[in-house]
C-alpha cells in the first residue's frame, strides 16, 4: 500500500518552500554590500502550490519496477524583488532590515509546516491506538 | 536539507567577506598616522555558479586608494620638504569608522541567517527523535 497521505506531503512541500526561500534570503545578505547585486525573492508558496494543483499530472509509474519521476522535486522561480527605495548608489538593492523580516516569515513557515507535520503523526499514533 | 546547508555555506562566505573587511578598516586606522600611507580597499564579488545563478560573496585583489596624500605642515618633522610640508596618509577616519560599523552590521545579519539555518536543521532532526 501507498503510503500518501495529503496533509503530510503538503507539510513537507511547506518546509522545502521555507528551506528554498532560506536559502534566497541568506545570498541576498551574504551579498548585503556587494556593487551591483540585485535582492532576490521566489515564488510564495500559495501561487507555487496553486501552479501545482493546475499543472496537468506528471506521468505516473505505471509498474512498481518502474522509475517514478520525482514530482516533488520543486524548482520555485527566482525573481529579482527588492523593498522600495533599497537601491543604494552602488546599484545594490538588499536592505537588510527587509530580507530579516523575510527571514522572520520562513522562520514561522518552517515552524508551521513541522508543527503540522508532528501533530498529524500523533494523530496517526493514536488512531493506531498508540497515545505517545 | 541540501537547500539549508547551502544557507549556511553563503552566511560563512558573507561572515569571511566582512571580517576581511573589517581587517583592512583597522590596519587603516593603525596606519592613520604613517607618512605616506595609504588606504587599503577591498572589493565585493559575487561567486557566480554554473548557470550564472549567484550564490556566494568572496572579496576580490585588495588595492590601494589612489587619492591624494594628505600634506602635513611640520618643518621639525625629518621627512619634510624645504617649505616645510610632508606627506601624511590618505586615511580619512570618519570614513573608516564607518565602513566599520558596516562591516559588523553586516557580519550580524550573516550570523543571524546562519544561526536561523542551524535551528531549522534542528528542528528538522529532532522530528527523527521520536
Amino acid at each position: 500500500m501507498k503510503f500518501d497521505i495529503g496533509i503530510l506531503r503538503m507539510a513537507n512541500d511547506l518546509a522545502v518552500h521555507a528551506a528554498a526561500r532560506q536559502a534566497v534570503i541568506s545570498e541576498n545578505i551574504a551579498n548585503a554590500d556587494t556593487p551591483g547585486y540585485k535582492a532576490r525573492d521566489i515564488t510564495s508558496f500559495s501561487d507555487s502550490f496553486v501552479e501545482a494543483v493546475d499543472a496537468p499530472k506528471a506521468m505516473r509509474p505505471a509498474r512498481a519496477g518502474h522509475l517514478a519521476i520525482n514530482t516533488n522535486m520543486h524548482k520555485y522561480d527566482i525573481f529579482e524583488d527588492a523593498a522600495f527605495g533599497a537601491e543604494s548608489p552602488n546599484g545594490n538593492s538588499v536592505s537588510i532590515e527587509d530580507q530579516m523580516v523575510r527571514a522572520a516569515e520562513v522562520r514561522q513557515q518552517h515552524q508551521l509546516a513541522l508543527g503540522i507535520y508532528n501533530k498529524s503523526m500523533d494523530i496517526l499514533r493514536a488512531g493506531m491506538g498508540r497515545i505517545r | 536539507m541540501s537547500d539549508l546547508l547551502k544557507t549556511m555555506a553563503s552566511s560563512v562566505s558573507g561572515m569571511a567577506a566582512q571580517s576581511a573587511r573589517l581587517r583592512l578598516v583597522s590596519e587603516n586606522i593603525a596606519n592613520a598616522d604613517t607618512p605616506g600611507y595609504r588606504r587599503k580597499l577591498v572589493p565585493f564579488e559575487q561567486v557566480l555558479e554554473g548557470h550564472g545563478q549567484a550564490g556566494a560573496v568572496r572579496t576580490g585583489k585588495m588595492h590601494l586608494d589612489t587619492s591624494e596624500l594628505e600634506s602635513v605642515f611640520q618643518p621639525s618633522h625629518p621627512m619634510a620638504d624645504e617649505d616645510g610640508y610632508y606627506q601624511g596618509s590618505n586615511v580619512n577616519l570618519m570614513l573608516e569608522i564607518a565602513d566599520a560599523r558596516e562591516a559588523q552590521r553586516s557580519y550580524e545579519a550573516n550570523l543571524k541567517m546562519f544561526d536561523q539555518a542551524r535551528h531549522m536543521t534542528s528542528s528538522l532532526l529532532e522530528l527523527l527523535r521520536r
